[in-house]
């Protein structure tokens, strides 16, 4: 490292990967997903053409669905595992406190709050943006399970849920994909090109400015310290097998989702009718 | 007394002088007056008529004259027959036997040996002084100077008779009778056995000279001539039968009887301007190639391509043709659809179009004529409902069970269904396209439509749903798509489709308060949640582009300020 400022470990390998897999299943269902929802507009059905028509746009579309939901099951997993094998302190969850940064930030901004909010290891604008996108998957996978399966969910739910399904997975697509263009696209490429999530380090300069408290406690040693080896190797006995068995049920489900019903039969009948039975043995003919 | 006595002696002499020069002046003058009339009245010596010596001997003869062919000439000549003939009593002029048996010389008595070989060429001899009185056979009949056997030609005698030459009006009241007494077979070679019908068929004020008119037929009149006369068949080589007869009327009624289109003046089509063909319509007929009439039918067909070529070549695209050369002999042709002498519109009235197509498909046009559509046009003669041509194509019909076909269908309903003006009179809304298309079915459809795949997709089209020929109106109880049969239609390709399941379908209505309101109300969430989120962000981020470059500005002058 020639980096000559110090700078400071925020994202391991496991959470990197995760991020790529999420980059590149929404932005393929982004990709071929805003293009069905306005598929009539001449751009549109130019990408659609482009990606090889729309029923193959649709396999792309649900095979990125398929890639969002492991990468969201493995994301719970993880999570779990934090909460409760290395029982560390659940910094993504927003508080009161976020709130108060948020305004202060904005106070801040406009000149009428002297300093800005010294926030923790997420600031409120990274919470925004986490919970975004749980609230988006969440209605998304539902919205989109119901889309992939009317059939069964009709069996549950009135039949208008589907179209109703079918407004809130394209309104919610266009939230997310809008959110991401602007709140995450600015926070971490425009304002500064923010590598953290790809290299897994961030600058001092960063951590000064996003992440004040973070920094703080890491000059102060009170980050990063996991409990001892011995109650870890008992509480992972516990916790792999547990979540092992709801990976497994996870997977099922999603497996479930994927092919539980055969909404259509792939090929229309035929009307069936004779289509020649003249009238006169010869209708016209010579005379 | 004696005095008065001698003067009155001679007066008296006087006077019966006087006397005597007026009475013959009288008779004399009424002589002279009256002259011609005691012509009149005073019989003529009786001079014997100039052939009284011929009649004395062969008014009761028996005898006859051998000639050297063997034919016999009776000389006997019953006095009747020639009274009772044109040159009889009733004749204007007396004509004598020496009149028609001349030269005198020939005929002298004794009569010399008769030098004619046969009784023909007797004839002939005899007939050559028709002409003395009438006009000469080649102005008179100039038909029969044009047969090719000349030996064989008939003369005055052979058609009129000799001594019973027959009035012109006895031989007008049977003419064909006249010709018959030599053609009583009709042996024609050109045209066999169709004589003898065309004779027996002959109608009022017909007669042989119908065909065979002293001034030559146009082509044109003696098809048509022959063809109206003929109402027998003829075979072909599989046993099918071919009406010979045609009505000439049929073609002067028809569309191509005399027209005037775009201002230019047509007169009626003649029967060689289609039937140009010499191997069929060249007399003699060569026979015909064709072994059933289907296949003379379809040859036919080449007979329009001359004049309308445009929708002939259109027509090579269609279905009907493409069945044609792929040996589908039954596929219609020209005029299966049209019809061939008598053709006329083929949309007037516009119900015709139906019952043409219907001729081939009538099971189809059954549940057409039962449609929504087709009951109005049949109930109710409406202009707007389609006829099959509407949606099918007139000539170049394309094949209605490709995936093409199906694929563009939705825009071929569409251009009467998203027609507001033609919707309003029915009170139809014609938003039922644009939200078909909005649609997961119609959003497919289109986009494989628009991308010129012809590929087949399962997404449904209106004609899955509405049915195709037997579309009823949504209201009513058989129609497919009304809420107590919509199930049954989903069911078609959703077999496992429960009772929730049509309510998917959100019927062609658009998100309303009214109709999905559960729809209306998550579009209406995200329309305000969309922009509220978004707008916040915007304006978030705005204030800090505005701080920063605030803060970039103050550090830079407070940068040059430290210099």
């Amino acid at each position: 490292m020639s980096n000559p400022q110090p700078h400071y470990h925020r994202f391991n390998i496991f959470q990197r990967i995760e991020h790529i897999i999420l980059l590149i299943s929404f932005t393929a269902l982004a990709i071929t997903g805003l293009p069905q929802m306005f598929s009539l507009q001449p751009w549109a059905s130019f990408m659609i053409e482009a990606m090889g028509g729309i029923e193959t746009v649709r396999i792309i579309h649900r095979s990125s669905a398929v890639l969002l939901i492991i990468g969201t099951i493995y994301h719970f997993v993880a999570v779990a595992y934090r909460l409760f094998v290395r029982r560390v302190a659940l910094t993504m969850l927003p508080s009161l406190q976020d709130v108060k940064d948020g305004l202060q930030a904005l106070g801040h901004n406009l000149g009428i709050v002297k300093t800005p909010p010294r926030m923790g290891r997420y600031s409120f604008g990274e919470k925004v943006e986490y919970w975004a996108v749980i609230w988006g998957t969440v209605v998304m996978v539902l919205t989109g399970f119901m889309l992939w399966n009317p059939i069964s969910t009709t069996s549950l739910l009135p039949g208008e849920f589907i179209p109703a399904a079918k407004a809130a997975h394209g309104g919610e697509a266009l939230l997310a994909v809008l959110s991401i263009v602007t709140w995450h696209f600015y926070h971490v490429h425009v304002k500064r090109f923010n590598r953290s999530m790809f290299t897994g380090y961030i600058s001092h300069e960063e951590m000064e400015e996003e992440h004040a408290l973070e920094l703080h406690a890491i000059e102060q040693g009170s980050v990063g310290v996991d409990a001892d080896p011995e109650s870890m190797r008992r509480r992972r006995r516990v916790f792999i097998p547990a979540a092992a068995v709801i990976t497994t049920f996870l997977l099922i489900g999603l497996y479930f989702f994927v092919t539980y019903e055969q909404t259509a039969i792939t090929t229309v009948p035929r009307q069936n009718i004779d289509i020649f039975t003249p009238l006169t043995p010869e209708p016209g003919s010579v005379q | 007394m004696d005095h008065y006595k001698n003067t009155r002696t001679i007066n008296k002499r006087f006077l019966r002088a006087v006397g005597g020069v007026i009475w013959c002046a009288v008779i004399g003058g009424v002589l002279l007056w009256s002259r011609p009339a005691m012509a009149q009245t005073v019989p003529p010596l009786p001079q014997p008529p100039p052939d009284a010596a011929c009649k004395l001997c062969h008014r009761d003869s028996t005898a006859t004259v051998t000639l050297p062919s063997g034919d016999i000439i009776h000389a006997g000549i019953d006095p009747a027959v020639l009274d009772q003939s044109v040159h009889g009593v009733g004749a204007a002029a007396p004509v004598y036997c020496t009149d028609c048996h001349a030269p005198r010389q020939r005929y002298q008595f004794p009569h010399g040996e008769n030098p004619a070989q046969d009784l023909a060429q007797f004839h002939r001899e005899v007939a050559q002084n028709c002409e003395q009185c009438h006009v000469s056979a080649e102005v008179h009949n100039p038909g029969h100077l044009q047969a090719e056997d000349a030996s064989q030609l008939p003369n005055c005698v052979d058609c009129h008779g000799g001594h019973a030459a027959a009035p012109v009006a006895a031989m007008q009241a049977d003419p064909v009778g006249a010709c018959q007494q030599c053609h009583q077979e009709f042996a024609d070679p050109h045209v066999g056995d169709v004589h003898a019908e065309l004779a027996a068929n002959l109608g009022a004020g017909q007669t042989c000279e119908t065909c065979h008119a002293s001034t030559p037929q146009s082509e044109d009149a003696k098809c048509q001539t022959c063809h109206s006369l003929l109402t027998s068949q003829l075979t072909l080589a599989s046993g099918d039968t071919v009406e010979l007869h045609v009505n000439p009327q049929d073609i002067v009624d028809s569309v191509h009887g005399e027209q005037v289109i775009d201002g230019v003046q047509y007169t009626t089509l003649r029967c060689t301007d289609c039937h140009q063909d010499q191997a069929l319509s060249g007399f003699p007929h060569q026979p015909i190639d064709a072994e059933t009439r289907r296949e003379l039918t379809i040859s036919m067909q080449r007979v329009c391509q001359d004049c309308h070529t445009e929708i002939f070549e259109l027509n090579a695209d269609g279905v009907h043709a493409q069945h044609i050369a792929d040996g589908d002999l039954e596929a219609a042709t020209c005029a299966d659809c049209h019809g061939n002498h008598a053709i006329h519109d083929p949309d007037e009235p516009r119900e015709r179009v139906s019952q043409t197509c219907g001729n081939c498909h009538s099971e189809i046009n059954e549940q057409y004529e039962a449609s929504v559509h087709g009951a109005a046009l049949l109930g109710e003669n409406n202009p707007d409902v389609p006829v099959c041509t509407d949606c099918h194509g007139v000539h170049n019909i394309p094949d209605p069970t490709t995936a093409a076909f199906r694929l563009s269908s939705p825009q071929m309903c569409g251009r009467c269904h998203a027609d507001v003006d033609m919707m309003e009179k029915y009170n139809i809304s014609t938003e039922v396209f644009d939200t078909y298309v909005a649609d997961f079915h119609g959003t497919t459809v289109t986009l494989f439509e628009r991308h010129g795949s012809n590929e087949e997709t399962n997404k449904a089209v209106c004609y899955d749903c509405h049915g195709v020929h037997n579309i009823l109106p949504a209201t009513d109880e058989n129609s497919q798509v009304i809420k107590a049969n919509l199930l049954a239609t989903c069911r078609q390709c959703h077999p496992d489709a429960n009772e929730n399941f049509p309510d998917s379908w959100t019927s062609h209505f658009k998100p309303s308060l009214e109709h999905n309101p559960l729809v209306y109300f998550v579009d209406l969430f995200y329309m305000i949640v969309i922009p509220a989120t978004i707008g916040g962000f915007v304006l978030f981020i705005g204030t800090d582009i505005l701080r920063r470059t605030r803060e970039r500005f103050q550090r830079k002058r407070r940068g040059s300020k430290g210099e």
